[in-house]
């Protein structure tokens, strides 16, 4: 029993800011993907946590502080073992960016315009507790901000932050909250209660710590992801010596065989399957994927006939002994296709809700499955009998200028229930004797 | 054809490709202009305004976003100019990510001359270039497969009941004039749902459209 084979709808995505459907930072979009919830639902929920203590406020600002920016698709896809990722680079969204900057810069503005016409029109402002708490904000969003510069200047400040830059900005924001706690501490006159004093080390203290937080977080990270990284480049060469490999082999032998075209055409159409696969195509965990496993089957007829087929697939399921007597089925079809019928030959495999659906369709001319003989096992019995003793149905539709095309139909445990219920007994449970052909 | 050719812009970053596609295409279909990265293509057509731009899905320039990117950057020309997607890569999100950037159709590299010249005109028409496989991508997307079907014509998430055929005979193969037989309706109908597929293809914003490109990606 594989319990652990979780089925392709249950894949939960890393926590990331998208730069895609942000507000504000991202946080309420990232969230939503993570859970696959609807990002109304956290949007709705943050604020509805505002009155208690500002608790969604605070929320937002912790994720936003404490996530990084970033794709969560491309990040998900960086977590796969590299020898099942494709090589080609991933397009990346160039996406629309919110100017924080300028909107911040915008809204101090504004905070100090407002503050200058309170003043004018009267209004008693305690400057013993604004200029502190400014300097303190500065200092702490100065510390703060490397967080996110680290996502941007990577390479600017390797490991753990040693740059002039980044020791700057922690040594101005410790000035700063410094000065700004001693300020706002020390305004009525020197009081020499222990009370006092020891409350003023610990809030230094606390200071101190919010500088230091994200210098250490990003320590952490950047460790981590370094690693990461190192691992994956080695895999990456590993399969890139690999194909160069098959490619240079298929190559010889295409020169060694230049007079037989057949031959020719079938290593590069092999050749070009493979390289395609390996390019762009993430591959499934061996066993899990019944899509994966006809496209083995396409392969196999491609090789040994040399016709081309266009496959498409729709929906994925864990392969069962229904399943492999389906692709049994379709396999004597395609084959079917390739010998007697005419290119091009198309395929179509749809897993739905409780059913597999297969179309194999040829340009051929055609025949009359009443025609043929009762002996000739090959349609009768591999295709249509195989599927039609699982319970399922199966018919052949042929019309002399559309071709011929055969219909498979057959029920599946589907998602969930296949992952946990015949997973594990799958392989080679087709206890079907061999048709004759 | 006896009208005037159509002119078109080629995008692709292998010269050999570019030669090979142009000698391919027929006397319907004239290439004015030529590029190899996102940069060129953007600035090239900018310059010329074509009537259609076949461009490569991966291309190498720009910030790495290949022609989903040229065709972005051009959003205000998609008026004029129609994009049909060109790629060696079936990788499902390269090819969304070119759709719902604004691309009229996708054919991949292994189309012959006269079928990509017609794709050509089609799109030129203002028509949607499906090809069997994005049909399975849509069906997939939009949960099709699972009966997940539009009660109202209007609702951008889901797909109508006929749309769904629509897709699932183009999936299997069919041409649009077989489809049209097969349902007994016009061609112009069969266009008319294509359109409307894509269209809801680049609009919806139905969340699980990234959720399953994720799942195909990690499947």
């Amino acid at each position: 029993m594989s319990t652990d084979q979780s089925p392709p709808r249950a894949v939960r995505l890393p926590l990331r800011r998208p730069s895609r459907g942000r507000w504000v930072g991202g946080v309420c979009a990232g969230l939503a993907l993570h859970l696959g919830v609807s990002v109304v639902v956290v949007r709705a929920v943050l604020v509805l946590l505002l009155p208690f203590a500002g608790a969604g406020a605070l929320l937002y600002v912790w994720f936003w502080v404490t996530v990084p920016a970033g794709d969560p698709m491309q990040a998900a896809a960086a977590e796969r073992p590299a020898a099942l990722s494709r090589l080609a680079p991933r397009l990346t969204d160039p996406g629309r960016r919110i100017p924080l900057t300028d909107i911040g810069l915008g809204l101090v503005l504004l905070g100090g315009a407002a503050l200058l016409v309170a003043v004018r029109a009267g209004v008693q402002v305690d400057y013993t507790w604004v200029i502190p708490t400014l300097i303190l904000v500065v200092g702490a969003a100065l510390a703060w901000s490397q967080l996110d510069s680290v996502q941007r200047g990577r390479f600017l400040s390797h490991a753990g932050g040693r740059t002039p830059v980044s020791v700057l900005r922690l040594a101005g924001g410790i000035a700063l909250v410094g000065v700004g706690l001693l300020l706002l501490l020390g305004q009525d006159a020197p009081l020499e209660s222990l009370v006092r004093s020891a409350s003023a080390a610990l809030a230094v203290l606390v200071g101190a710590a919010l500088v230091l937080a994200p210098w250490w977080l990003r320590l952490v990270n950047e460790l981590g992801d370094e690693r990461a990284a190192r691992a994956r480049e080695s895999e990456r060469a590993d399969i890139a010596a690999h194909l160069h490999d098959s490619v240079l082999q298929t190559l010889a032998l295409v020169r060694a065989r230049a007079d037989q075209p057949d031959e020719v055409a079938r290593l590069a159409r092999a050749q070009e399957r493979e390289l395609r696969a390996w390019l762009y195509d993430d591959r499934p965990t061996p066993g899990t994927s019944l899509a994966a496993e006809l496209r083995e089957v396409v392969a196999e007829v491609e090789d040994a006939h040399a016709v081309p087929v266009e496959t498409v697939v729709v929906g994925d399921t864990v392969p069962d002994a229904a399943t492999s007597a389906l692709l049994q089925a379709t396999r004597e079809a395609l084959l079917n296709a390739v010998r007697h019928g005419r290119p091009p030959v198309s395929l179509y495999l749809e897993v739905g809700d409780g059913t597999a659906e297969v179309f194999v369709r040829d340009r051929g001319e055609g025949f009359d499955l009443d025609a043929v003989p009762d002996d000739r096992f090959g349609v009768r019995e591999s295709i249509l009998g195989r599927v039609r003793r699982r319970g399922g149905t199966a018919s052949v539709t042929s019309r002399p200028d559309r071709g011929t095309e055969v219909h498979l139909c057959l029920p599946v445990a589907s998602g969930a229930e296949a992952a946990a219920g015949t997973a594990g007994e799958h392989v080679g449970t087709d206890v079907e004797e061999e048709a004759p052909r | 054809m006896s009208e005037s050719p159509i002119d078109v812009v080629l995008v692709d970053d292998h010269l050999m490709f570019r030669a090979g596609v142009r000698a391919s295409l027929d006397d319907g279909v004239r290439v004015v202009g030529e590029a190899d990265d996102v940069d060129a293509a953007v600035t090239l057509v900018r310059a010329l305004q074509p009537p259609v731009v076949v461009l490569d899905v991966h291309l190498p320039g720009g910030m790495g976003g290949g022609g989903a990117e040229v065709i972005s950057a051009c959003a205000d020309l998609l008026q004029g100019t129609r994009f049909l997607a060109l790629s060696v890569s079936d990788a499902a999100e390269d090819v969304v990510a070119v759709i719902r950037a604004g691309a009229r159709g996708y054919v991949t590299k292994a189309i012959t001359g006269p079928d990509l010249s017609d794709a050509v005109r089609r799109v030129a028409g203002g028509d949607a270039v499906f090809s069997p496989r994005l049909a399975g991508f849509v069906l997939d997307a939009f949960g099709a497969a699972a009966g997940d079907v539009a009660i109202a014509d209007d609702e951008l998430d889901r797909l109508s009941a006929r749309e769904r055929e629509v897709m699932r005979l183009i999936a299997r193969g069919y041409s649009y004039r077989e489809v049209a037989s097969e349902l007994f309706i016009s061609i112009k109908t069969v266009e008319t749902h294509v359109s409307a597929v894509l269209r809801k293809l680049q609009l919806s914003s139905r969340h699980e459209l990234t959720r399953w490109a994720a799942a195909r990606r990690l499947l």
